[in-house]
């Protein structure tokens, strides 16, 4: 019993941060609260579904292709539907979440909603662990969660473009004096947040059948885990995945399954109401927010 | 080199810049002196294309309105329309002013930015001039930008300004808030960057520190240009004298 809560408490961590991973690396990089987050991770699921059933191509093909087709619908949205209302706030909110409204029941109106939509795992079979069995997709998600936050931190601190990415998110005029474009920087960070929701999705969806309602839910743990973690805050994000992984597994273990979805809810109330900021987040200097 | 003609701009209602002209020529050092308020910060950034790009933003969301008149031409061709980065790409970079770095960002970190449009050998090649222009900075290269004292940031800002290769350097109040002897060894720097072939316009209330080292100089005061000439001519003027030379 405590050993499984243990192993699934981290694989449902893992899941958490991967699941948020995206939404909180846009927002660090360019301030834009995606709400579409959890469309670009549904739609990953179903057009990779749908590149595997109608042009037949092999699973990994459609997995990289999937990747950058999200990626793309990201950027895009940047270009055509952002870029307008750029630098306030609320509108950044309303047109993601119109964007992945859209996307979801576009889905639905295109008959997506039987029980016919499910992903392949990477790799079939289990393995035991602690007296404890656990298909190997679940540890794949952990290795996928590692990897990537080594992979996001090398990007972000040795490549040129990550390093102009940070540089924009810091100090956007002293950015652009240097020859960064801030609208290309954007872009490309709300790009880079779609294709890791569409690494999630992938990554995940695989655990069970596809249906519409898991966008919704995707965004709501996408917030609950930032909002916990502090927005803008790489530690905050790994501490808030393992808190709620945690107290969503113990919470289904000894409440019932039926409960875990409220501590996500109960996590943003209670946040908001005690430490806005999130645990880790940091209340911008005085001399940098005038 | 650089031909700035009747150049106005407007935030809203209010007048920054109040149709100057201003020309400088290959290899000159060229002051713009003027109070606070004076638009000397609204003259750099409209040349490296940030009023540009606020205006133009403000003009998508809706906000503030702001206008831009006359022309801004760099080695005869007019720039006034390209974005902050076409003209960085063409060799005018603008080291802003309180010498702002990326805080969270490494020394060395914020030197690659400052090269972030040059390929990785032009890189290497600035970076050996940086630091054998501010020897302190190769001691410091692995801090965080925002841990160093107001004089290594304002090293670490115009030794990012130096990574993008610049040919027109504008210099936005490089003394300010310095000590006396980091504002000596700011001139000193300034003087060698000159030997490197670049042409500088920078921008002070007070002209005494740099008097030694400009070529000419514009004093400005409430965005319109009140005298002009070479330092000496400056110095004659009893107006200017007077108010910017602290006599």
């Amino acid at each position: 019993m405590e050993a499984s809560v243990l192993l699934y408490g981290l694989v449902n961590s893992a899941v958490l941060m991967l699941t948020a991973l995206g939404f909180s690396l846009t927002f660090g990089l360019s301030g834009v609260a995606n709400f579409a987050h959890g469309s670009l991770y549904l739609a990953a699921g179903f057009i990779a579904w749908m590149i595997l059933h109608y042009l037949g191509l092999p699973f990994m093909l459609s997995v990289v292709l999937t990747i950058i087709i999200v990626g793309i619908l990201g950027a895009a949205m940047y270009r055509y539907i952002l870029m307008p209302v750029r630098g306030i706030a609320l509108s950044e909110v309303i047109a993601t979440f119109a964007v992945g409204v859209a996307i979801l029941e576009f889905f639905r109106w295109a008959g997506f909603v039987t029980y016919d939509f499910n992903l392949p795992s990477f790799v079939k079979g289990g393995v035991e662990i602690a007296g404890v069995d656990v298909d190997y997709q679940r540890v794949i998600i952990i290795g996928i969660g590692a990897g990537l936050a080594a992979l996001l931190w090398y990007f972000s601190h040795k490549t040129k473009i990550g390093l102009a990415l940070r540089g924009m998110a810091q100090d956007e005029y002293t950015a652009l004096s240097l020859g960064i474009d801030s609208d290309w920087a954007a872009a490309i960070s709300v790009g880079l947040g779609a294709a890791l929701a569409a690494v999630a999705g992938l990554a995940i969806l695989p655990l069970g059948l596809i249906s519409i309602n898991i966008g919704y839910d995707v965004l709501l743990i996408a917030l609950a885990v930032t909002v916990l973690g502090g927005l803008e805050s790489t530690t905050g994000l790994m501490v808030g995945s393992l808190i709620l992984g945690f107290a969503s597994v113990i919470t289904a273990n000894y409440l019932g399954p039926q409960w875990s979805e409220v501590v996500y809810l109960v996590a943003i109330v209670v946040v908001l109401a005690i430490k806005p900021s999130g645990l880790f987040g940091k209340f911008k200097e005085l001399e940098e927010r005038v | 080199m650089l031909e700035i003609n009747s150049v106005s701009v407007f935030y809203e209602n209010a007048l920054a810049l109040n149709d100057l002209n201003i020309d400088v020529q290959q290899g000159e050092i060229v002051g713009v002196f003027g109070s606070n308020s004076a638009g000397k910060t609204t003259l750099f950034n409209t040349i490296a294309g940030l009023t540009l790009h606020l205006k133009r933003r403000e003009q998508r969301k809706g906000g503030e309105r702001i206008t831009i008149t006359g022309s801004i031409r760099f080695q005869g061709e007019e720039i006034s329309l390209s974005k902050p980065s076409d003209r960085v790409e063409k060799g005018i970079i603008l080291c802003r002013e309180r010498h702002p770095v990326f805080r969270d960002n490494t020394v060395e970190e914020n030197l690659r930015l400052g090269g972030y449009m040059r390929s990785g050998s032009e890189i290497k090649e600035s970076l050996q001039f940086v630091y054998d222009l501010f020897p302190p900075l190769l001691r410091l290269k692995n801090k965080k930008a925002g841990m160093l004292s107001g004089g290594e940031q304002e090293m670490v800002a115009v030794g990012m300004a130096l990574m993008a290769r610049p040919k027109l350097l504008l210099m936005d109040e490089p003394l300010l808030g310095l000590s006396p002897l980091m504002q000596k060894e700011v001139v000193r720097a300034v003087k060698k960057i000159r030997q490197q072939g670049v042409t500088i316009l920078l921008s002070e209330q007070y002209a005494r520190p740099v008097m030694p080292i400009i070529d000419r100089g514009y004093v400005i005061e409430n965005g319109t240009l009140v005298v002009s000439g070479t330092g000496q001519e400056l110095m004659d003027n009893p107006e200017a004298k007077a108010a910017y030379f602290g006599m």
